[in-house]
């Protein structure tokens, strides 16, 4: 009992320094993936703007939405006239994994008033929950995740607004016969690379690319998302058969 | 030529913009604010670790092994060429960056000098 007194005794101060320490912590560390990240707003940035979606919605996309892939799926979709449930329904099935990152997060970040939460869940994207749970595993119960992850986040966040707005304007004075929004698909295909790791996740991406092939001509894009769920069910199957092997085994 | 099907409207595309930023917000926020009265079950939690991967690659894939709507599986598809190429990058150096760097130089030297 004793051991705890002079740490109770330290100035009241020093919540708010760590506090400090932490949020810096994060933004730091995130500087390895601000390149990327800043390539990756770019991308979206003049791939919004090339593909035809005028300036106006361009910035108001990039600004409002927050969530790359989530526009870049949902682009072809919009410049095509696909009805609302169809552009809503692709954003979601993109946009699933966060589910799983808010089930991740979620633990460490449970201590925290709900307004922080939220805070946190808006600002939250894929490289900040990528470094905060590879951090976590080895700090479990660190009482400045909090601040560490709104460091992360908001390091994040800035990058990627400014090198999209970068990318907006710097794409409506590009030509637009240079090809550029095929940089957008370059950076699909850099997020889709790592998520084929996995046995069932591979099934499920060939499963969902040759049939998204096959249904390319079907009426308002609906192909896709008969690739989405083709290649969800293949990766459910391969799944249970994968643990029901690992169960027989043992 | 004609213009694509749709051209969209402004209010269609500011509520595909509304439509999009609420399933951002609804994923992003479902834990976290449930907190944990919420269980996922763990074979929903599984399938949807694989979602990302599949959506991803209907998105993708019909863009790299197209050409004018039809399947175009040979070396005068920049677009497959250099996406291959690309994907061996990210396999190899895991950097978002330059596989984009590698990928759009390849495709522009492809589709300038070939």
């Amino acid at each position: 009992m004793s051991t705890d007194t002079p740490e109770r005794a330290l100035p009241a101060t020093t919540d708010a320094a760590l506090a400090t320490r932490a949020l810096r912590e994060g933004a730091g560390e995130f500087m390895p993936a601000a390149l990327g990240v800043g390539a990756w707003g770019l991308v979206t940035g003049v791939a919004m703007v090339q593909s035809g979606l005028p300036l106006w919605a361009a910035l108001a996309m990039s600004l409002i939405v927050f969530a790359g892939s989530a526009q870049l799926a949902a682009l072809p979709l919009i410049i095509a006239g696909a009805p609302l449930w169809l552009v809503t329904l692709t954003a979601l099935v993109v946009n699933l994994r966060f589910i799983i990152y808010s089930a991740a997060l979620r633990q460490s970040l449970q201590h925290l008033p709900a307004g922080r939460r939220v805070l946190l869940g808006y600002l939250v994207g894929d490289v900040p929950t990528a470094i905060y749970l590879q951090r976590l595993r080895h700090a479990p119960g660190w009482p400045g995740s909090g601040d560490y992850l709104l460091g992360l986040s908001a390091a994040n966040a800035l990058v990627w607004h400014v090198s999209s707005l970068v990318g907006i304007f710097a794409a409506s004075s590009l030509p637009r016969d240079w090809g550029l929004e095929f940089a957008g698909s370059l950076a699909v295909l850099a997020l889709l690379v790592p998520a084929c790791r996995t046995r069932p996740g591979l099934a499920g991406a060939v499963v969902a690319g040759t049939v998204a092939v096959l249904g390319h001509g079907w009426p308002l894009r609906t192909g896709v998302l008969a690739g989405m769920a083709a290649g969800i069910g293949a990766a459910f199957i391969v799944q249970s058969s994968l643990g029901a092997r690992r169960a027989a085994a043992t | 030529m004609d213009p694509p099907a749709g051209n969209p409207s402004v209010v269609a595309i500011w509520a595909a913009i509304i439509g999009v930023t609420l399933t951002a917000l609804v994923t992003r926020l479902s834990f976290l604010v449930l907190g944990e009265r919420a269980r996922l079950p763990p074979r929903l939690e599984s399938v949807l670790r694989y979602a990302p991967a599949c959506a991803l690659a209907a998105i993708v894939v019909p863009d790299l092994l197209m050409a004018g709507g039809e399947l175009a599986l040979d070396w005068h598809n920049h677009r497959l060429v250099a996406g291959l190429c690309a994907a061996a990058v990210m396999l190899a150096t895991r950097s978002i960056l330059w596989t984009i760097v590698v990928g759009m130089g390849l495709f522009s030297a492809l589709r300038l000098w070939l």
